[in-house]
């Protein structure tokens, strides 16, 4: 057999453009299936190399702050049981490299475009995202719950106060549809989800990682240097997943992204029966570079027997 | 693992000019060297046709606990086989050593920057340890190449488990283990005669960071450029994850994409 009549026979080919039939709206976003990046696993020149990166839903790119960060010193990472626990820090090249690099990039080929916005302060998150509201980038994404930094990030985002004072700040600054990602590291979720609402975020985003830790028993001492970090993989899948479903209990109408130890079409399809109108694909990349796009393909398969949910899913409504 | 429905990959990405995802392979042979360290053979067509000396893959543990990436310089090239040398140090090594001919196992790569070997010279491959095996891919890339002479100088614990493997490529072979000193040791030893070979002296290294620190130090004062092979703990191994940073006078760079090699300058290893 040679190789044309191989990947003829070959059903599922990954690195091909492909025309997708299930698309989904988010915050009036038409995405072209309802599977992207979770921020913090994507890097347009890394994942670039693999797929086209263009034929996702969306792509939500790594955390940017108004300055280059230099994020935590090493050891970042640690296996854990069916995940992993990390520590970056959020190190990134700054807003303006963003907006020179990574953006236009992307905007060329054709992505949807979902811009993480980190902070340290609430004056930083102003900064990025008044440069932000004058790019391309289709949607913003607030980071309130990163467990990394010791300013800014989760400290925000567990604490209603200080995110609706956040919001109040952010959300005059644009019409860009403005998402808040949320942590799992609450008692309610639910209650700051509402904080996020009332404060205007048009879509809620959930969950980021888990704080959680790894001990070298040789040592006696964490294996990251930042001591505790955030819990990804498969092991948070039914986190992220009650998540999903409480908020969407609590707030019937806001668009919800769910995140959360999504290595199939399977678990994404749960998301959506959850509530969601889509979801990123995270810590599955790091282990399988072409995971979400893999990912949008089964959950394409499995779509295509179930006309209900793709009728609301196409309209912007969700399953619950 | 999901992944290892797709079986058409490699000739899937390379008709789309993309890299090939993580795929299924076969192992083809696995062997202990010495108590704990393992020579591991898998064929890959398209890692054996691309990689170069210092360049690495990720293996994947078949236990879906088990999610990291373990990254392994490549040692050797034959044909469509791809051999890699590793110490058996936790539960991921383990279950490696365990595969025999015939198993599988699932592989990324080739992965990383290479050593750059493009000048003709004499090169002067100094390993340590389980650093040594991507030197052994660098003798084998510079044998064939007529203008280049190769000196490996290899440092160990114990056993010279890999002398038998840099004796196939290298043009000379001078080992060490720790009941007679270091790598340095031999450096020191080997210098004379390489002054008087009069030509330019390239060194690659890789091993503990110590003594490629120490390494580096000895040739910047003896005016030698040093490229080093540096380690970090990766959390994905293609330049997504950013863990596995390392400070250097370019910033804070990630070691599976700006390296695993870096210069001895952009070290800041070289007294500058």
């Amino acid at each position: 057999m040679n190789i044309e009549q191989e990947l003829n026979e070959t059903p599922t080919n990954l690195y091909m453009p492909h025309e997708w039939r299930h698309g989904t709206v988010v915050a009036g976003v038409p995405w072209k299936n309802p599977v992207g990046t979770a921020s913090g696993t994507f890097n347009v020149d890394a994942c670039g190399q693999f797929y086209d990166v263009a034929q996702l839903g969306s792509v939500t790119t790594k955390g940017v702050s108004p300055v280059p960060w230099l994020g935590n010193p090493g050891v970042r990472t640690a296996e854990s049981p069916a995940g992993t626990v990390n520590a970056v820090g959020l190190q990134n090249p700054g807003v303006d490299h963003y907006l020179e690099h990574d953006l236009p990039i992307l905007k060329r080929i054709g992505a949807t475009v979902v811009a993480n916005v980190a902070g340290h302060c609430d004056d930083d998150y102003a900064q990025v995202v008044e440069k932000l509201a004058a790019s391309d980038a289709d949607m913003l994404e607030i980071n309130v719950s990163c467990p990394n930094v010791t300013h800014g990030g989760m400290s925000v985002g567990t604490d209603p106060v200080a995110l609706g004072r956040l919001m109040d700040r952010l959300r005059p600054m644009t019409d860009k549809p403005m998402i808040v990602k949320l942590t799992p590291n609450v008692t309610d979720i639910a209650a700051i989800a509402k904080a996020a609402v009332d404060g205007g975020a048009d879509c809620l985003s959930m969950i980021n990682t888990l704080v959680g830790m790894r001990i070298d028993i040789r040592t006696g001492e964490p294996i990251i240097a930042n001591r505790t970090g955030g819990v990804s993989g498969p092991c948070v899948f039914p986190v992220g997943l009650a998540c999903v479903w409480r908020v969407r209990a609590a707030l019937p109408d806001i668009p919800i992204i769910g995140i959360g130890g999504i290595d199939s079409g399977e678990k994404a399809l749960e998301y959506l029966y959850a509530g969601a109108n889509a979801v990123e694909v995270g810590g599955a990349a790091l282990y399988d570079p072409t995971a979400p796009i893999r990912v949008a393909r089964e959950l394409e398969e499995l779509l295509d027997s179930r006309p209900e949910l793709t009728e609301k899913l196409a309209k912007g409504d969700t399953w619950r | 693992m999901p992944t290892t429905a797709f079986s058409h990959t490699v000739a899937q990405a390379e008709q789309a000019g993309r890299m090939p995802t993580r795929r299924t392979v076969d192992v083809t042979d696995v062997r202990e060297l010495t108590p704990g360290v393992m020579r591991f053979t898998f064929r890959d067509e398209f890692i054996a046709a691309n990689t170069e000396p210092g360049q690495f893959v990720n293996l994947y543990s078949g236990n879906p606990q088990h999610l990291m990436p373990r990254p392994f310089g490549v040692s050797e090239v034959d044909g469509d086989d791809v051999s890699l040398i590793f110490a058996v140090v936790g539960y991921g090594t383990e279950e490696f050593a365990t595969l025999t001919a015939g198993d599988h196992v699932d592989v990324l790569g080739p992965l990383g920057k290479p050593f750059n070997i493009r000048t003709d010279a004499d090169y002067l491959l100094v390993g340590g340890g389980l650093g040594i095996p991507p030197l052994l891919e660098a003798a084998q890339a510079l044998s064939e190449r007529a203008d280049c002479h190769t000196t490996a100088v290899l440092g160990y614990r114990d056993a010279h488990f890999a002398d038998v493997y840099a004796a196939k490529y290298a043009d000379e072979v001078h080992s060490i283990d720790e009941s007679e000193g270091n790598v340095l040791t031999l450096l020191e030893r080997l210098w004379p005669g390489l002054q008087e070979r009069g030509r330019e002296l390239i060194i690659l290294s890789c091993g503990p960071t110590p003594m490629m620190k120490a390494v580096a130090e000895w040739a910047a004062k003896r005016g030698v450029d040093a490229q080093l092979c540096m380690e970090q703990r990766m959390g994905c191994g293609y330049g997504t994850c950013v863990a596995c940073t390392i400070d250097t006078r370019d910033g804070r760079e990630k070691v599976c994409e700006a390296g695993p090699v870096f210069t001895a300058h952009q070290l800041g290893w070289d007294n500058k």
